[in-house]
């Protein structure tokens, strides 16, 4: 041992400290698939970056519409995928690969609220989420924590978000797990009489069309949300 | 023993302008359950992979709709695509699945999909 070595190495720390197998999988597959041809790293690079253009202003304006057409509104819970043309979304020919994906088949329900109906949606099997409607999921939606709770207790998920439902509203949990896509549209709020479309697709906003949240007028995903500091905080140290 | 020449492809070719499950429509005949029907969940082996989630074996729902035709997950994930079925929206009462579930929400109840393979007549 030399002075130099003085009981550590000199290598520089790797800049990612922890790559999951899943990670590792799936670069290992993409890698092979562009081996064989199959597509090209060009074309995954354009599909990631169409990919992660898409948001939920197109469901948001499809609740806004069905809320002021009846017409439009029975199209959207019996044919989801046609109503989504209305608002710019074509499930099929919109895609890249022009089929949908594996994790976005062409299928896209509408769960119609009612007064005493209140839908919300999970994935228990991982993470499936009407991504060209709707964008890509929200971290939570993808976490264990979520889907295995929301199945059994919607009731105390639900009031974490902070939606308290009375007890005589029927609570129904779409699990995702085949070839469905689902949004929820929620019952038009009161103090929205008149408003137009644009107006109304405002206060549409993500957590709404997932479920966990109604919408309110004055609360759209622009404006700032109250936060309650709490009672007993817990120190942490980052 | 000549090597088989498998087409990685061939989802693609078939779906690509139609989409999928649109791609397997009308491959399922007649479907053996309607709306309205009660039926129960069958508790089958579920080696390598299923979409069919524990929680729901053995439970009791109602059919609430027909969504479409596809092979089951079981198959397709070993891309076997020969036998599409009909697909099911079932929706069964919380307090069926849980026995816990807290009887003052005796109304509240969850919807999921399973293909007919997974269903009898309850």
């Amino acid at each position: 041992m030399s002075d130099k070595d003085h009981g550590h190495s000199h290598k520089a720390a790797p800049m990612v400290e922890e790559v999951s197998d899943f990670e590792i999988l799936e670069i290992a597959v993409r890698e092979l698939a562009i081996e064989k041809g199959l597509f090209s790293a060009e074309d995954h690079r354009s599909w990631t970056e169409y990919i992660h253009t898409l948001g939920p202003l197109p469901a948001a304006r499809l609740v806004a519409k069905a809320w002021l057409d009846e017409d439009y509104k029975k199209l959207c819970i019996e044919d989801g995928v046609e109503a989504s043309k209305a608002v710019g979304v074509d499930w099929i020919e919109g895609m890249p690969t022009k089929f949908g994906t594996p994790s976005d088949y062409c299928n896209l329900r509408v769960l119609a609220d009612t007064p005493k109906l209140k839908h919300v949606v999970v994935c228990t099997l991982c993470s499936c989420y009407p991504r060209p409607i709707l964008g890509q999921s929200p971290e939570w939606y993808r976490t264990p924590n979520y889907r295995r709770r929301l199945v059994r207790w919607p009731r105390s998920v639900l009031s974490e978000f902070g939606l308290q439902l009375d007890d005589d509203v029927e609570v129904r949990v779409a699990d995702s797990n085949q070839k469905t896509r689902y949004i929820v549209m929620p019952t038009r709020p009161e103090g929205t009489e008149g408003w137009t479309e644009d107006q109304l697709a405002e206060i549409v906003t993500r957590d709404c069309l997932i479920g966990v949240a109604v919408p309110k007028p004055g609360v759209t995903s622009n404006a700032t949300r109250p936060v309650r500091k709490a009672l007993k905080p817990v120190p942490h140290d980052h | 023993m000549s090597k088989p020449n498998y087409d990685r492809t061939h989802h693609a070719k078939m779906a690509t302008g139609i989409g999928d499950p649109q791609c397997f429509a009308g491959k399922a005949g007649e479907p053996k359950f309607k709306v309205g029907d009660r039926v129960r969940v069958k508790d089958l082996p579920d080696l390598f992979y299923t979409r069919t989630m524990v929680y729901t074996r053995g439970a009791e729902a109602t059919v609430v709709r027909l969504v479409y035709e596809s092979p089951p997950a079981e198959n397709e994930a070993w891309d076997n695509t020969d036998d599409v079925e009909w697909f099911y929206s079932i929706v069964f009462k919380q307090s069926d699945l849980w026995p816990e579930y807290n009887n003052t929400y005796e109304a509240d109840t969850l919807e999921t999909e399973v293909s007919e393979r997974w269903l009898e007549k309850a």
